[in-house]
């Protein structure tokens, strides 16, 4: 790093929140789509605790998920069955949260790259003195300061409603070491990773859609989890969650690599079509 | 002599084909030298590895004293691109995008800068509307404006008037020879042999391999050797026969009632010529040195690298 790269940095992530946040759509769907994740989240919650009884929802798989949480957290036991299963449904949003930063990262690679690629932009930009990891970093901070901020904001609007509409004291079982590790490790983790499948959906594809659906497939497996948890496969407790931040950050190395290497000048101007 | 860009066996293959091979050439500061050659050629990977952004496979170049691998940023600063595609942010703003790739340039005036090129291109009244709603011209020209933003000594143009109007070409062409004048180097790729006849004090004709690299008058005179033009009132066996048996003549054309022919040296040559055609009674109605366009000379390098005669 030399004494300009902050500047050009700064440079790239200011552009890059001009072209995006002065078009509406974009604009409209980083800050209206997590909200709306969010709120969904909290609604359907809400029915299924208001409409099922609690009979209803042990004759489920759902059993599985709510004993295994009961052996993660055996003070639960001392509230009712339906507030347990609150518990167990609210428990799922540091999982499910992490479909906001995997959202706004792909859709800020794919069209800040794909936007590049039809328009012919980066190969005058590769001839200005900007190295290729400074555009490359700031392109994955400008993505990735809105996700953070709105996955933390709806981390927080989640909380709210908690308070607002569930049962009076479960707020503090809700509130677990996971959801830190989610919101403070996981976020961040998961950013960098579906940018860097961002960048590299986008260096094979010609329009942000394309490379959106191939970036989407990131959303499986965060799907994934959130069903093996509720149905009892898997614990999200403190320790699987730390194991699993430990594979995504593997699992960042290896994609970064994968994307640098994709991101290099001669790739971009040579092999990028 | 110092040359502002110097490239050595310069040579950049890609898996599947060699895009230039051992190109070696020297540029003087201040020359705007042309760079012709067929398409796929290797023209633009030529521009592209001079201007640091691809790495040649082996040999070596310097621009302006840097090394085109090893000091790519140090190069950047002092060297403007044009590429064939204008490039930019159709939601931005003229004077946004200007502003953007402005701002990588260490210790310059952006605004002042800015406010300069824009008003030399015309686009002034412009700044404020997004790139979008500009005409391929006027993009053209903001891609001009960008490429000299930040002063640089050293200018690569690909196809600066590709696709434009007759018009708009003039304009992109004064201004060429108008940042010539102020002694900018320029490398100019172009498939305009008029533009490149007019602009370029060097001609370098490439085809994978570097043809020919040379003035267009000693290229013409290289291709096209010594030839006159003699137009006469009638043409017969006798006169040819004389020409033909004339010591200083290589080679003997004839074309109607007019004869191309090819001397040793025309300047000594030509009044032997004409004596012996009169003594031969031939009515000599003109005679003229032979003109070639930078069109023929550029068909007759082409075909003389595939191995057709000229």
């Amino acid at each position: 790093m030399n004494k300009n790269s902050p500047h050009r940095i700064k440079n790239v992530i200011l552009k890059e929140w001009r072209n995006t946040f002065f078009n509406l759509n974009s604009a409209a769907v980083i800050i209206f789509l997590p909200l709306l994740i969010t709120l969904q989240a909290l609604f359907v919650i809400y029915v299924v605790i208001m409409f099922a009884s609690a009979d209803s929802l042990n004759s489920t798989l759902l059993q599985n998920g709510l004993n295994l949480l009961q052996s993660s957290i055996p003070s639960l036991s001392s509230l009712s069955t339906i507030d347990q299963f609150q518990v167990l449904f609210y428990s799922q949003f540091p999982i499910y949260i992490l479909l906001i930063p995997v959202l706004i990262s792909i859709m800020f690679a794919t069209f800040s790259i794909i936007e590049e690629k039809q328009y012919g932009a980066l190969e005058p930009l590769l001839a200005t003195p900007v190295r290729t990891w400074e555009l490359l970093l700031g392109k994955a901070t400008a993505g990735a300061v809105p996700a953070l901020i709105m996955t933390w904001i709806c981390a927080l609007v989640f909380l709210i409603g908690v308070n607002w509409i569930g049962s009076p004291d479960i707020l503090s079982y809700v509130l677990s070491p996971a959801w830190w590790i989610s919101l403070l490790l996981f976020v961040p983790l998961v950013t960098i990773l579906s940018f860097m499948l961002g960048v590299i959906a986008s260096s094979r594809t010609k329009d942000p859609k394309s490379a959106q659906n191939m970036g989407i497939i990131i959303i499986i497996p965060v799907l994934l989890l959130i069903g093996m948890q509720v149905s009892g496969f898997i614990a999200l407790n403190t320790f699987n969650m730390m194991i699993m931040a430990i594979i995504i950050a593997i699992l960042n190395l290896i994609i970064l690599k994968a994307a640098v290497y994709l991101f290099q000048r001669e790739s971009i101007v040579v092999k990028w079509k | 002599m110092s040359f502002i860009i110097e490239s050595s066996k310069l040579t950049k293959k890609f898996p599947e084909r060699v895009a230039v091979r051992s190109l070696s050439l020297n540029v003087k500061k201040g020359e705007l030298l042309g760079l012709l050659g067929p398409n796929g050629a290797g023209k633009t990977t030529t521009l592209r590895m001079l201007s640091g952004i691809i790495s040649p496979t082996s040999g070596s170049a310097q621009v302006a004293g840097y090394d085109i691998e090893n000091e790519v940023e140090d190069l950047h600063e002092v060297i403007g691109l044009l590429t064939e595609t204008p490039g930019f942010y159709e939601s931005l703003s003229a004077w946004e995008n200007l502003e953007f790739f402005a701002n990588f340039y260490a210790d310059l005036d952006v605004d002042y800068q800015i406010e300069k090129y824009l008003k030399i291109m015309g686009l002034w009244n412009r700044r404020d509307e997004k790139v979008s709603v500009f005409s391929k011209g006027m993009k053209q020209k903001l891609a001009l404006a960008r490429s000299l933003i930040h002063e640089p000594e050293i200018l690569f143009f690909d196809e600066p008037t590709a696709g434009l109007d007759p018009r708009a070409s003039r304009e992109i062409r004064d201004l060429l020879m108008k940042l010539k004048k102020e002694g900018r180097t320029i490398f100019l790729c172009t498939h305009n042999l008029e533009e490149a006849e007019t602009l370029a004090d060097r001609i370098a004709l490439i085809n994978t391999d570097l043809i020919a690299l040379d003035t267009t008058s000693n290229l013409k005179s290289q291709i096209f050797k010594k030839m006159v033009i003699v137009d006469l009132e009638s043409v017969n066996n006798h006169i040819l026969d004389t020409v033909e048996k004339l010591k200083f003549v290589v080679n003997v054309k004839q074309k109607d009632n007019q004869l191309q022919i090819e001397l040793i040296d025309f300047d000594q040559n030509t009044p032997d010529l004409i004596k012996a055609l009169v003594e031969s009674d031939g009515r000599i109605k003109g005679v003229s040195k032979a003109k070639h366009s930078m069109e023929d000379i550029y068909l007759a390098l082409i075909k003389s690298d595939e191995g057709e005669e000229i």
